[in-house]
């Protein structure tokens, strides 16, 4: 029947014209269908695909900044969180807002979803002439192995990359002290759970001193959180026992369904304070925390500032200044001083890490545990404490 | 398929054929008995744990939680494919109804809005899918891959479009577990229930949300429907032989359509549910749904068609899944990769050596009426 194979056709050729749509931002590279989070916004935001970009004539198709007379234009790949996680990616994209606005670069974003896509996008970054990139930043350690490869085919390109440790001439390396700050917060979460405490919507629980740890995808980054804030914790009494728990899975840092799970899991166990290091999943052990009537630590930025509706269970939060680290690599290359090969850490010294008491609830925390932590950070720059950056070694 | 074959499964009881999932059950039950007999025996040991943790309710009623929205997707496919339309695009009127339930109840303030836009979001893609596959006759694993490939694509786009965002923000309100509802005799009884040591890993019975309750009841009326009303009938017909509907003077049609609308109402409530639960939307990657409407098609296959029996092989995944946590705070770590999969090895065990799942005689025919076949 004619009408039939014809609606055959029109639904294969509509599904491949879809799947077609949503693919890569090169049309060199287009793999599969499977993506839909090239689409960019930048800060004032026309949204042109990135896929136009490179044949786009003229003018920058996306111009981030308010522009100034510099021509620098950086180009983002973010970690598979994506913008919104009130989180590690929001954070990065603030240094890029922040230098967009005082150095009047342009800049345009992309948000991979899947790990197999970094490499595609860092490439089209470096490939494009129209805008010249003159630095590619990639947020996540998850995107150091595709850069490995993308600094090699591309030599002249200067990228910057965030949490990991790339050896390439053209690449400026950012790491973060995060045992360090974890440390302090596992100080405070050790301090609390052994004394009787309410504010907002939680409270301790006085029969156990039990806390946990959330973390996204196990390996030498997450570990540097859970052995800090084990570390902190046991300093304060080794009898606490501290739960911890990895989501892992397809999407690791953006799994709040099993955010939760993790954490009602641990709640159940008697723990009154559970510490997330797994992006966007976290969102998971806020909520966990609030129908509990339990407490939990936010992760690199101020997340009762970012979750407000989770501000009455946040006693802190580790903020890690990721937008420090893209913020400073963009005024490196604006200053014509960047500088490949580098390795930068950022601790408790630099600020790159830090303890922010919760907006709401933070300032119900006991001041003798505020200076105990406080204490503590001073010891950790002095060198007087030693934080482990493995979990086993805690 | 031939007329001859097509009547060859009519006498097929309502329950269908049990007996190899009796033995799956019953597998299940004896590997629970050992697994605590042995835990007594050895408390020191993995499996001593594994009972000890299985005592507890809160794996139990992580298991409850995260088996809503895919016994409910489930319930939703049994109709449409009973009807004879296989509705695999489940997927994507999860992530449709998923999104939005948020962006509803985020803009009119009201979960209950929320609650019914979702429904009516998915609806109104079913039946896009539904005119697609009955009225042009379209194939429907195809058509079902588009609908899909649409939700997956379209609900991302929408949030990044309002909330600037794949995610979009987290709800203000959110549904408090029924024990915490405020409901006069009925939240302090759960209250105490819940809080029952005696009552081991019912506890968790009441501890549950609300979507919990409405998952039952959902089973228990799909059940119902199907199997003791003229509706019921009349869709299991019209996936058995059409034919013989239509010559008893029932439009084929119109209950496939009906079937093929009735699972986008259960998936509409199966997507609120699922990301109420959070209160919040996330899209990147595979989006908050991530695979649960095809797990919801491998359960009720698992379940051979039974809504009972489709929310029981949900329990099993999903307890899997529950499990998992607690068994990783307890020094012992199970990939959760692995786990994922594990629903879809069941089913293919189930299919092809169990052998017992009898797909319905014209599911993915079409039927035309006074078409000489």
């Amino acid at each position: 029947m004619d009408r039939r194979k014809f609606l055959k056709g029109v639904g294969v050729a509509g599904v491949v014209s879809l799947a077609g749509c949503t693919g890569g931002p090169d049309e060199s590279t287009e793999t599969d269908g499977e993506n839909q989070s090239d689409q960019q916004q930048g800060g004032t935001g026309t949204d042109t695909t990135s896929g136009n970009e490179s044949e786009s004539t003229g003018t920058d198709s996306t111009d981030g900044g308010s522009g100034d007379g510099s021509d620098v234009n950086v180009g983002m790949v973010y970690a598979t969180g994506g913008l919104g996680d009130g989180s590690f990616n929001d954070q990065a994209q603030t240094g890029l807002n922040r230098a967009a606005q005082d150095l009047g670069v342009s800049f345009n974003e992309s948000e991979p979803s899947q790990v197999s896509e970094f490499a595609r996008f860092q490439q089209s970054f470096a490939q494009s002439q129209d805008p010249d990139y003159d630095l590619v930043s990639c947020i996540g350690f998850l995107q150091a192995e595709a850069l490995t490869e993308t600094a090699g085919q591309y030599p002249d390109q200067d990228f910057m990359i965030v949490d990991a440790t790339v050896d390439a001439d053209n690449v400026a390396n950012y790491l973060f002290a995060e045992h360090q700050g974890s440390y302090l917060v596992g100080q405070m979460a050790g301090l609390l759970t052994t004394q009787e405490f309410a504010a907002g919507a939680g409270e301790t629980n006085p029969e156990e001193t039990t806390v946990g740890f959330v973390g996204g995808a196990e390996g030498s980054l997450i570990g540097k959180f859970e052995a800090g804030f084990t570390a902190g914790v046991k300093a304060v009494d080794s009898n606490i026992q501290v739960l911890s728990n990895y989501v892992g899975g397809s999407s690791p840092f953006n799994d709040p369904t099993a955010g939760k799970a993790a954490a009602n899991s641990m709640y159940n166990n008697g723990a009154d304070i559970v510490y997330h290091a797994a992006g966007n999943t976290g969102t998971g052990v806020f909520n966990a925390a609030k129908e509990q009537g339990r407490f939990a630590i936010g992760v690199d930025r101020d997340q009762s500032v970012t979750k407000p509706n989770s501000a009455d269970v946040i006693l802190a939060s580790m903020v890690k200044r990721v937008d420090t680290a893209v913020y400073n690599s963009i005024e490196a290359v604006v200053n014509g001083n960047f500088e490949g090969g580098a390795n930068t850490t950022l601790g408790l010294e630099q600020e790159g890490v830090k303890v922010v008491y919760g907006d709401q609830i933070g300032g119900d925390i006991p001041e003798e545990v505020k200076t105990q932590v406080s204490d503590a950070r001073q010891q950790i720059i002095d060198g007087g404490i030693e934080v482990p950056t493995d979990p086993s070694n805690v | 398929m031939s007329e001859a074959t097509a009547d060859a499964g009519s006498g097929e009881s309502t329950l269908g054929n049990t007996d190899g999932r009796l033995l799956i059950a019953g597998g299940v039950v004896g590997a629970f008995a050992l697994l605590f007999v042995v835990g007594t025996l050895f408390p020191d040991s993995t499996v001593g744990t594994l009972s000890y943790l299985l005592l507890q309710p809160g794996p139990w009623s992580s298991m409850l939680t995260l088996a809503v929205p895919i016994t409910l997707a489930a319930v939703g496919g049994i109709f449409a494919e009973k009807s004879g339309v296989i509705n695999i695009g489940l997927e994507g009127l999860l992530i449709i109804s998923a999104f939005t339930a948020i962006f509803a109840a985020d803009t009119t303030g009201s979960l209950w809005v929320g609650f019914g836009a979702a429904i009516l979001a998915s609806v109104l893609l079913a039946l896009v899918f539904a005119v697609v596959c009955i009225e042009f006759r379209a194939d429907q694993i195809i058509a079902g891959l588009a609908i899909w490939l649409i939700a997956l694509g379209f609900a991302p786009f929408a949030a990044r479009i309002v909330y600037g965002s794949p995610n979009t923000v987290s709800l203000t309100n959110s549904v408090p577990a029924v024990r915490h509802a405020g409901i006069p005799v009925v939240s302090p009884v759960f209250q105490t229930l819940s809080t029952t040591n005696a009552l081991g890993p019912a506890q968790a019975l009441f501890r549950a949300s609300p979507s919990v309750y409405l998952m039952f009841g959902v089973v228990a009326l799909g059940w119902y429907l199907l199997n003791r009303t003229n509706f019921g009938m009349w869709v299991r017909a019209s996936g058995e032989n059409p034919k013989a509907l239509d010559t008893s003077g029932v439009n084929v049609h119109r209950v496939r359509y009906a079937a093929v609308l009735l699972s986008g109402v259960f998936a509409g409530m199966g997507g609120a549910a699922l990301s109420y639960n959070i209160g919040q939307f996330t899209g990147s990657g595979q989006t908050m749904v991530n695979g649960k409407g095809f797990i919801a098609i491998v359960a009720y296959l698992f379940g051979n068609y039974n809504p009972v029996g489709a929310m029981l092989s949900t329990f099993l995944f999903t307890l899997l899944e529950a499990i998992q946590n607690p068994l990783q705070t307890a020094g012992i770590g199970v990939p959760s990769d692995l786990i994922g999969t594990l629903p879809y090895i069941g089913v293919i065990v189930v299919l092809a050596l169990v052998g017992r799942t009898r797909i319905p005689e014209a599911a993915g025919d079409h039927y035309e009426t006074g078409e000489d076949r």
